[in-house]
């Protein structure tokens, strides 16, 4: 059976601009494939170096938004439809369109901010009950660099430690 | 601005500056509790009896039947805004000093808005005969709400004001919970781990994490700025003198501002002291708060004047009468207090010697609240009490019930905040280490 949280190497670092070389090394080989980088705060350096393009996030925040606006000005109308309330002279439907973008307003945003949360849950794959916390200073103060299926005697493991691994450890396949 | 801070802490020191001072609170964190608890219990038995003995306790009768629970209402949505500008705003802007106050501001939004929702409530009398009439359900006669009245829309805004305030408050503290998990052990580390959803940090996490930050900051914005428009609304959709106007929603805005901006600093200033927060959060960060509600109060007092040129200017009797009535009237003590509070004793803040006083800015800070609350006070009772015909007017005392409820959301509002402050971080200490010298080998600065 595979195992779904496999052993490797972990490697800590003091300083950002160690980890960025290491990462950017990482990146150009091909035996560091699926290996994560930790960060105890969000530095621009990092997502430089790693490469990433735009986050997927956005597509979740536009489908929320539409979504609202569009279930914003369906609420009023569907009810204007249901009964037409003439209320200060102004007949429903068209006449009270003005009225209706606060609430097609208000509920666009309502959507596409708890589909920008769901985004950032799903695409950051949290919550995740098995998820493992394999050093407790990289919410701290320390960076690291776990590389799987990887050795402490091996290439990858010389490289982490010649770009300024302060520290590097065995993780165990669990 | 955070360039002229002069850090002696590197990121090494937050976690163990923050969380550890989280566990010993100063002792005067549990008074300020116990009172808050006290004033709590004075508004629960205030509200009990006016439920047994109806709203006539209330003092509201006609023609005002908005009093001081609607000024409540207006007044507590206002402090609510500070957080989301701070927060939002200020983030999209890059103004560095927000990542230390952020955090304070949004879980004061959030405490703030709450409480204002208990007004309406407080104000229909026995809320279950009449607080669904709120939600978008149809009534017993098979009608639906009125889309078309601000009360709906006002309805629509503050709830989609608080779910967003919320969600942003609590995405930024999951790193920080993952940060509390990592440092404790037993059960408590498992209430922290599942609050924190298995945060662990990797690039990719802080990479979708900062891009629907960032989005939620876009959304929330203009959020902020159309909350208070909208409650705004509630008054200047109506024909009432002094209320029919087209400079309210600006106007509205920007004194929830002040009094955000007010209350924000009154917070931090004890809770600094108290949790031993001065290392981060600095004199220049205060400063800039106070630079702020300089900032928001002059533009306070220039809507204040406008308001008065406006009713001078467009020639109707009716908005004049008003208008002059507050200046000179039976209400003039509110509105002078208004006046002084919140666009004359700020302009000490011209001076910097003033600015990092913290004593004089504190003081000032709680007079712009005490003028705030005023000006609602003001502008709902003064306009309501004397309309177009003589005959229908009236004047409006509050009861005691109402100031006791009052001071019992004061309670509550601060028996919540203090409760955060004790057992989440009041700091935000993943953006606090952003805006810190970056540990790179070359400064050797970590």
């Amino acid at each position: 059976m595979k195992n779904k949280r496999p052993g490797g190497i972990l490697a800590v670092f003091k300083y950002l601009d160690h980890l960025t070389n290491a990462m950017e090394k990482a990146g150009k080989r091909g035996d560091f494939d699926g290996h994560e980088v930790f960060s105890p705060t969000s530095y621009h350096e990092i997502e430089h170096a790693a490469g990433y393009g735009a986050s997927p996030v956005r597509f979740f925040t536009l489908a929320g938004a539409m979504t609202g606006t569009c279930l914003g000005f369906a609420l009023p109308l569907l009810t204007d439809w249901d009964w037409n309330l003439v209320v200060g002279g102004k007949a429903g439907v068209f006449p009270s369109l003005p009225a209706y973008v606060v609430i097609g307003f208000e509920l666009t945003i309502l959507l596409g901010g708890i589909a920008t949360i769901i985004g950032m849950l799903v695409m950051g794959r949290i919550p995740n009950p098995k998820q493992r916390v394999l050093d407790p200073r990289f919410t701290d103060d320390r960076f690291g660099i776990f590389v799987p299926h990887a050795a402490l005697d091996g290439e990858q493991a010389r490289i982490l430690k010649e770009c300024g691994a302060e520290e590097i450890k065995e993780i165990k396949a669990t | 601005m955070s360039d002229e801070v002069k850090w002696t802490k590197t990121i090494s020191d937050v976690n163990d500056g923050i969380l550890a001072n989280l566990e010993k609170p100063h002792p005067t964190y549990y008074l300020a509790w116990m009172t808050a608890i006290l004033f709590v219990a004075i508004g629960i038995a205030c509200w009990t009896y006016q439920i047994t003995y109806g709203t006539g306790a209330a003092g509201l009768n006609s023609p005002v039947y908005w009093g001081v629970y609607i000024t409540d209402f207006v007044f507590w949505v206002g402090i609510g805004h500070a957080g989301t500008l701070i927060s939002a705003i200020l983030f999209l802007f890059r103004a560095k000093w927000r990542n230390t106050v952020a955090r304070g501001a949004e879980a004061m939004t959030v405490f703030a808005v709450i409480t204002a929702g208990l007004f309406p409530l407080i104000h229909v009398g026995r809320l279950w005969f009449a607080a669904y009439w709120m939600a978008p359900l149809p009534n017993t006669n098979n009608l639906w709400v009125n889309f078309r009245s601000p009360l709906i829309w006002d309805v629509f805004a503050i709830s989609t004001y608080l779910t967003i305030s919320l969600l942003f408050w609590y995405m930024g503290l999951v790193p920080d919970l993952a940060s509390i998990r990592d440092r404790v052990k037993g059960f408590k580390r498992l209430v922290y781990g599942i609050m924190s959803f298995g945060w662990r940090g990797t690039a990719r996490q802080w990479h979708h994490y900062e891009a629907g930050y960032g989005f939620l900051a876009a959304l929330a914005t203009p959020l902020v700025l159309s909350v208070h428009s909208i409650v705004s609304w509630d008054f200047a959709m109506s024909i009432q003198p002094g209320w029919h106007t087209t400079i309210f929603p600006p106007y509205f805005v920007a004194g929830a501002i002040l009094s955000g901006c007010a209350m924000v600093y009154t917070l931090l200033v004890p809770i600094r002291k108290m949790f031993r927060f001065e290392q981060f959060i600095t004199k220049e960060h205060l400063e800039a708060c106070v630079k702020l509600t300089l900032l928001t109060s002059t533009i306070v007092f220039y809507a204040y004047a406008v308001e008065f040129f406006v009713a001078w200017y467009s020639g109707n009797v009716y908005e004049w009468e008003i208008f002059e009535k507050r200046a000179v009237g039976p209400y003039a003590f509110y509105f002078w207090v208004m006046v002084f509070c919140n666009c004359v004793f700020p302009m000490i803040w011209w001076s910097k010697r003033m600015r990092n006083n913290v004593a004089v800015s504190m003081f000032v800070a709680i007079l712009i609240n005490v003028g705030m609350w005023f000006e609602r006070y003001n502008i709902i009772v003064s306009s309501l009490a004397e309309d177009f015909i003589p005959g229908s007017w009236g004047h409006y005392q509050p009861s005691f019930i109402e100031i006791g409820i009052t001071l019992g959301s004061f309670g509550w509002f601060f028996f919540w905040f203090l409760i955060f402050c004790k057992f989440f971080p009041i700091v935000s200490m993943s953006e606090l280490k952003l805006i810190m010298p970056k540990p790179l080998s070359t400064s050797k600065n970590s």
